[in-house]
């Protein structure tokens, strides 16, 4: 057993020399986690869209228009440009520099007082979808928030012989018609982020993005550089045992990571203000996350022959995790059939523990799931990697 | 020198369709220098890997000290040190630290690990460059270096695998010095090389083509094989000579050698009679000959080209090197 430890602790010292002995590797790992957690977290801070250039002809020139325009001013979605009343301008975005344009038609003022309004033209850049969604909801807000102050104004302004004919009308129904015409309001209470912070929401994807990218991409070169430096045959036909092998190298890129994890909570907290829950949950959910990144880098290392390979077959297997794992967007915007398979990735649990925990403050056996599928993970990748290691010295 | 340490029975080890080590039987005593001689590809580097538990035979048996080499390999382990034939140490890490790991992965008790590493240094002339990286080292300190790690754990047995290969003759020398060290404290050495002065200073050879182990036996008496002398030609100019006699009826083989040109051929003596008679190359001029005994290096070149007229062969060998 003494023997044992004191082996792992020969393969831990030496493959922990190895990663401070590489200048380039060792300020990766300093200064990219400190880097993301500042960058994700300003990039995401502002969760609306605003300042999309636009512009805006007033072929109109009525006290409508002109109402219109002071309106859709005050909205931040856009920068507006306006163009002067003629000449009629094609709808060309791109020549124009911009991504909407808006075209009050003539005769919209006039068109409103008879009763018939004719629409707005709006010419939306589609490409972007998301922001194509919000463009389109801001004309929206703003034409319907004018609507609703004309209405207000002429309810005001009635004559006394309207208001006698309506005293006709039976009590129900006026009150039905008089909800009707008052904007309905709804008492919103938000729990678990209550500021909507966005960074509080992303947090544990930037964890979980740094720990993936860097601890599975490092793991997957250890035993490939041993294969490619040819000491690999050296290090089978010393007495180091398959699991002595495996633990020794895990070990030091576990504290390295878990020196990882507390830089970047260091910033989301000093930083952001970012609070964390039950801490000792969260670095439950860190360990199993980071013992089953490792163990993936090392099923990915003992399967490959080359230190190439190794970073292919991680980039290609990490790829679709970012976008579909549910770390810098909610999995709700996924269809079904996606989702489930977003659920066989350890990012994903390791998101939803985090955050069922951190914002929901929910009490441990609510992701009981997560974290017996990222034990399960851990099990089968190291169990996996170690039968690799087996198979190849045969 | 009593009782056999490495037994090989039968050994076979084949690659798909390709049969890399043909069914090897041999014993080594304890504390021979063993010297494996044989081509590229002859199967020596495959044959050593089975014996180190690296690779498991297809059929037969190899025992090290009385263990299963494939079978009982984490038990063997402990009692081998194996130098691979490319350089197979961390670069990034110092001599020390090289040790150290090695000392630690081999079980070496902590409490001797410092005296252990010490007096390795000290035998490889490493004690100096201790603390500098492995991969800055020169190839032959890496050897060095190499042999040191291999013996960390105080094995009965050494596997090197052409230890000395694009080495310079100071740290030939020098590694050669060691092993001759280490032989004389008991220990068992089993190496593959391709210099014959190399080979001289074996204790046994054994000599292997084609996956099949054609002799095995101490250089001088492979040296004695010889049934009969070896003729050497002092002719001009050389090259010209070496691609004419080469296609002489009666000569097996020929070979340059300090600006002579060594015949080796069946009957010499009648050879030279004809020559000395009638020189029939007119563009070669004949300036004398001289008889040779054969050193390793025409042991190497019979063996390898299969001059079976010319050697002493049990028959088995006779037959499998016609048949090859």
């Amino acid at each position: 057993m003494l023997a044992s430890l004191h082996a792992i602790f020969s393969v831990a010292t030496k493959e922990f020399l190895h990663i401070i002995r590489d200048r380039r590797i060792v300020i990766l790992l300093l200064i990219l986690p400190p880097f993301f957690t500042l960058l994700f977290g300003h990039a995401f801070e502002a969760g609306a869209i605003k300042g999309i250039p636009a512009v805006l002809q007033d072929r109109d020139q009525s006290a409508e228009s002109t109402n219109l325009l002071s309106e859709l001013r005050h909205n931040e979605t856009f920068a507006w440009r306006e163009l002067p009343a003629k000449p009629p301008v094609e709808p060309d975005l791109l020549k124009l520099g911009v991504q909407a344009m808006l075209v009050v038609p003539q005769g919209w003022g006039s068109s409103l007082r008879e009763g018939k309004p004719t629409p707005l033209q709006l010419v939306l850049d589609g490409s972007d979808t998301n922001t194509a969604f919000s463009m389109q909801g801001a004309v929206h807000e703003a034409i319907g928030h004018l609507q609703l102050e004309a209405r207000q104004k002429l309810l005001g302004s009635l004559p006394v012989e309207v208001q006698a004919i309506g005293q006709q009308v039976p009590e129900e129904t006026r009150q039905q018609f008089t909800s009707l015409l008052q904007p309905w309001e709804v008492d919103a209470k938000i729990l678990y982020n209550p500021n909507l912070k966005f960074i509080e929401f992303v947090v544990p994807g930037i964890i979980g993005l740094i720990l993936q990218l860097l601890s599975v991409t490092l793991m997957a070169c250890t035993i490939t550089r041993e294969r490619e430096g040819g000491t690999f045959s050296q290090l089978m036909v010393t007495s180091l045992g398959r699991t002595e092998i495996v633990i020794g190298k895990v070990l030091p890129y576990l504290g390295i990571s878990l020196l990882l994890i507390a830089m970047t909570i260091g910033v989301a907290h000093w930083h952001f203000g970012v609070q964390f829950r039950q801490p000792l949950v969260l670095a439950l959910i860190c360990l199993l996350f980071l013992l089953s990144s490792l163990g993936l880098g090392l099923l990915i290392s003992a399967f490959c022959q080359t230190q190439t390979q190794a970073i292919q077959i991680a980039v290609f297997f990490l790829l679709p995790v970012f976008p579909l794992s549910g770390a810098f967007a909610s999995l709700d915007a996924l269809p079904q059939g996606v989702r489930m398979i977003s659920y066989t990735f350890p990012l994903t649990h390791f998101c939803t523990a985090f955050r069922n925990i951190n914002l929901r403050n929910a009490d441990i056996s609510y992701i009981t799931g997560d974290l017996v599928f990222l034990a399960a993970a851990t099990v089968i990748t190291c169990a996996g990697a170690a039968l690799l290691l087996r198979r190849n010295s045969e | 020198m009593s009782e056999p340490v490495i037994v090989l029975e039968q050994l076979h080890k084949a690659f798909g369709d390709t049969v890399a080590v043909d069914g090897i039987s041999m014993s080594i005593r304890a504390g021979e220098i063993f010297g494996f001689l044989g081509a590229n590809g002859a199967g020596k580097t495959t044959t050593m890997r089975m014996l180190c538990g690296l690779l498991k035979p297809t059929s037969g048996w190899a025992t090290l000290a009385g263990e299963d080499t494939w079978k009982e390999r984490a038990r063997v382990r402990a009692r081998f040190g194996y130098v691979a034939q490319r350089f197979s140490l961390y670069p990034d890490l110092t001599v020390t630290e090289n040790l150290r790991f090695f000392g630690g992965a081999c079980r070496v008790p902590r409490s001797q690990l410092d005296a252990r590493i010490g007096a390795l240094l000290k035998q490889t002339d490493l004690v100096k460059k201790k603390d500098a990286f492995a991969g800055s080292l020169s190839g032959g300190m890496k050897q060095l270096l190499a042999l040191a790690c291999s013996l960390v754990h105080d094995p009965e047995v050494l596997f090197l695998d052409e230890p000395t290969a694009g080495l310079d003759p100071v740290h030939r020398q020098q590694l050669w010095n060691l092993l001759y060290e280490l032989g004389e404290s008991g220990k068992t050495i089993f190496v593959t090389t391709h210099y014959m002065d190399e080979a001289e200073r074996c204790t046994e050879i054994g000599f292997l083509h084609s996956g099949r182990l054609l002799v095995k036996d101490e250089p001088r008496a492979l040296k004695r094989s010889f049934t009969t002398r070896l003729l050497d030609l002092h002719v001009e100019p050389v090259m010209t000579a070496l691609s004419l006699l080469r296609e002489v009826p009666g000569v097996l083989g020929v070979a340059l050698r300090s600006g002579r040109v060594r015949v080796y051929a069946a009957e010499p003596e009648r050879l030279v009679n004809e020559w000395q008679q009638a020189w029939p190359f007119p563009q070669i001029q004949w300036l004398g000959y001289e008889w040779v005994d054969p050193d390793m290096e025409d042991v190497f070149s019979a063996y390898s080209q299969g001059f079976t007229e010319i050697l002493k062969l049990g028959t088995q060998i006779e037959a499998e090197l016609n048949h090859g």
